[in-house]
């Protein structure tokens, strides 16, 4: 089967595991599925492979053992038809391109036609209204980030691959944002993967979290996030939301717990 | 005002900040010049500007062949320079040939190209124009393969997620990401190209101002030797302003400075592996290549020699030993000039650039003159300083010096800021003297422009000393190249451009070395 570039696929990792070239396992052999339309978190100590993962779903990364398909087609397939966006780690923003101009170059390399208000209205829904016409350079940290989520966004795709997309971004302006952008991709029907350290916006954004050990990155909890939508900001003071949270957290003491008794053990 | 400052103000208006440093020169000059009036050494700028008023016409027409030859040996090296760089990108395994290639084509000595490819061409403008842009294509070449890769990996990964290829990234990031390299190496280009049409012009053309340059000094005229050299020197620092201009209309920051050598990106084996087998794959190239042109284009070999007659007159013929006796002598001569005036142009510079540091306010003014200065066609201050310091083994030694000491203090003045802000930061909040600032951060800080600098100048150097050779001393591979291709022994004066290739590129390849093993310490990540 094709992936169909007009509804969310599903995304499957097969025993997909990666140990790179120096011998260092970054992922142990996993499976996963992200189920279409939903999002899911992906949160796991600092450098236990998630980014790793999730270059891997990309297809900018070969896998050492295993594979990923999506909807029953390697990622090369709904590469081929830009039908996935991915927010990477670092904004990754051309410098000598605009923000409009990043935004736009995305469209244009995805072939897609170059709506200048759809633009415009990307830009104000990351908050960056006024800024449209200014280089990376003379954006602050968490600016670029926001400008890279919105050129993520300007191709509508089916599957959106976020990296920490809110890392710099400061607690207010954090908050609006996840407000409102889960809007759009719920709107459109979006595969989402989202890889986070923050726990509170894992539970907040996605319908499962997935736990990692750490590296190499196994799963060691797989928690659905059984919360009504469209979320609210007063959600995270509800009991549901707070017990939630405690469970991702003691999933996360519990695989460091693991972890460390491995170590120990060797 | 900061150095960095007065450095940037001077990018935007030169004349500003120059006119000062320049009026300064131009004094000293005019009184110098007076006060040896009748010498014959040195005509002060008035009388040189006289001497231009009575014969512009002839200049005018001097200047306008020589310009439009180096125009037209710039626009050819530099697209040389783009097709060996797209070959490179499209196949990285041939990288290291082409360069290594590249750089022992860049170190033939233009006195002894010239007058075979005057053979070759017989009278017209082809060696005017191939000199020109056999001294351009290198110093484009190497900033676009560096300009080509200078872009972080996400970059790419940005292009292929939205399923795009190479191309995609060529035309979007690599093109654009290599535009402030290109322009930094074209900047340095024209200049070059003046100066190879003038060497050019030294082999008998009929038009230009190597011609009259080469008139001027037969008939020891001081006033027309400072004449043009003063307008070489304008059109070459014309040329480079120019170039300059386009840049920041084109783009909106000043240009990077070029310091690693490319990345190769085809790292296997043992480095004393790779690096044998790399060189071996560069000579075999370069024989090929050698051999090849000569029996491509049915050269005639009572000229054209190749390979096997160069190795055959200098290890078999019954004058062999002999041959090799006068090879030896005249590498000597150049060795024991060579490397005196090359370590002193280092020193030089890079000392100036740390007094500069220290001392701001003077930077701001000398910065701009000494980016000028580093345009002057060696080919005119070679007369000069014959005049001046006569033709002995310090006049010869000064020029190289000369020659070396403003790419140098250039580029050091370029690596001397590039002190990261944080680690002066931290050194300022514990209120570190300037002198402790300056040997804990700046000049390790300064170490990879120093080096990189240094590596270029030896082709510089060997270029400088086999000119005035050629023009003047008399010992030499220089004075070996003029006297083989004035008697017609072809055998000779192809073994010594060998010799002086070979000299140059090993002298490059050398301070690579070092240069490798001292920023492994001070600056690993400029060896990635
Ligand atoms: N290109 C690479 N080559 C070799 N090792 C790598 C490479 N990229 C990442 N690693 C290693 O793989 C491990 C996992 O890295 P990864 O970037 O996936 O971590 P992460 O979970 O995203 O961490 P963080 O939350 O800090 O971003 C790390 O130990 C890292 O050192
Ligand atoms: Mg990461």
């Amino acid at each position: 089967m094709r992936p169909d570039v007009t509804h969310p696929p599903t995304v499957t990792c097969d025993s997909l595991g990666k140990t790179w070239k120096g011998g260092l396992a970054a992922v142990s052999p996993t499976d996963l599925v992200l189920h279409a339309g939903q999002t899911t978190a992906l949160v796991g100590p600092s450098g236990c492979g998630k980014s790793t993962i999730l270059r891997m779903v990309a297809g900018l990364e070969t896998p050492s053992t295993g594979c990923v398909t999506i909807d029953g087609a390697p990622p090369a397939e709904i590469l081929r038809r830009a039908g996935l966006s991915v927010a990477f780690q670092d904004p990754s923003l051309l410098p000598w391109r605009t923000v409009r101009g990043n935004i736009e170059l995305a469209l244009t390399l995805a072939r897609h036609p170059v709506d200048r208000a759809a633009v415009d209205q990307l830009i104000m829904l990351v908050g960056l209204d006024g800024f449209g016409d200014t280089r990376p350079a003379e954006l602050s940290g968490g600016m670029r980030q926001r400008a890279a989520i919105a050129r993520a966004l300007a191709t509508e795709p089916r599957l959106l691959l976020l990296d920490e997309p809110f890392g710099a971004v400061d607690e207010l302006t954090r908050q609006q944002l996840v407000q409102d952008l889960p809007r759009i991709w719920e709107a459109r029907g979006t595969t989402t993967l989202l890889v986070t350290h923050s726990v509170t916006e894992a539970v907040m954004l996605s319908d499962r979290v997935i736990v990692l050990s750490p590296r190499p990155a196994k799963v060691v909890a797989d928690i659905d996030i059984p919360l009504p939508r469209p979320r609210f900001p007063g959600l995270a003071r509800t009991p549901e939301f707070v017990t939630l949270v405690d469970d991702v957290f003691a999933a996360l003491s519990h695989g460091a717990a693991m972890a460390d008794r491995t170590i120990a053990a060797q | 005002m900061t150095a960095a400052s007065g450095l940037a103000a001077s990018q935007h208006n030169p004349w500003r900040t120059t006119l000062p440093g320049l009026l300064i020169v131009l004094l000293v000059w005019e009184g110098v010049g007076r006060s040896m009036g009748g010498t014959y050494l040195l005509a002060p700028p008035s009388l040189v500007l006289l001497w231009l008023g009575d014969n512009a016409g002839l200049v005018g027409r001097a200047l306008s062949a020589t310009l439009s030859n180096a125009a037209v040996g710039f626009v050819l090296g530099n697209l040389a320079a783009l097709l060996l760089a797209a070959m490179a990108l499209v196949w990285p395994a041939s990288q290291r040939i082409v360069t290594g290639v590249a750089l022992v084509v860049f170190c033939l000595p233009l006195v002894a190209t010239g007058p075979i490819l005057r053979v070759m061409f017989g009278p017209g403008n082809g060696p005017q124009i191939v000199l020109a842009a056999l001294a351009v294509y290198y110093t484009t070449l190497i900033p676009l393969l560096v300009g080509m890769r200078a872009a972080p990996a996400s970059w790419f990964d940005l292009v292929r997620s939205y399923g795009r290829g190479p191309l995609a990234a060529l035309g979007y990031i690599r093109l654009m990401a290599s535009l402030p390299y290109l322009f930094a190496g074209l900047q340095i280009a024209a200049p070059a190209a003046i100066l190879g049409a003038m060497v050019g012009e030294f082999t008998g053309a009929e038009r230009g101002l190597g011609v009259l340059t080469v008139r001027a000094m037969r008939s020891l005229d001081v006033e027309m030797t400072w004449a043009l050299a003063s307008v070489a020197t304008f059109a070459a620092v014309a040329a480079y302003w120019g170039i300059g201009a386009l840049t920041r209309a084109v783009l909106r920051d000043a240009p990077p400075l070029i310091l690693a050598p490319p990345r190769d990106d085809t790292r296997r084996g043992a480095p004393l592996l790779r690096a044998i087998t790399g060189l071996g794959g560069v000579i075999a190239a370069i024989l090929v290549l050698w051999g090849g042109s000569i029996a491509l284009f049915g050269l005639n070999p009572f000229f054209a020699k190749g390979p096997w007659d160069v190795a055959h007159a200098v290890f078999w013929a019954s004058d062999a030993a002999q041959t090799r006796a006068s090879l030896g002598v005249a590498l000597m001569g150049t060795v024991l000039l060579l490397v005196p005036g090359y370590l002193a142009g280092l020193a030089a510079g890079a000392g100036l650039a740390v007094v500069f540091t220290l001392l701001p306010k003077l930077a701001g003014t000398m910065m701009p003159l000494a980016i000028a200065l580093r345009s002057v066609p060696i080919v005119t201050t070679a007369p000069l300083v014959v005049l001046l310091l006569g033709r002995g083994a310090t006049g010869t030694i000064v020029l190289v010096a000369v020659m070396v000491f403003f790419p140098t203090l250039v580029a050091c003045l370029h690596g001397l800021r590039q002190a990261p802000g944080q680690v002066m930061d931290v050194f300022n909040s514990y209120a570190a003297s300037p002198l402790q600032r300056l040997v804990r951060v700046q000049i390790p800080a300064m170490l990879p422009a120093f080096f990189a600098a240094a590596r270029m100048a030896v082709p510089a150097a060997v270029l400088a000393v086999t000119v005035v050779e050629w023009l003047a001393t008399g010992i030499g591979v220089g004075t070996l190249m003029a006297l083989s291709a004035s008697v017609s022994d072809y055998d000779m004066l192809w073994a010594a451009v060998v010799l002086a290739a070979s000299l140059s590129a090993l002298g490059y390849a050398g301070v690579g070395l070092i240069e490798s093993r001292i920023l492994r310490i001070y600056a690993p990540e400029q060896l990635t």
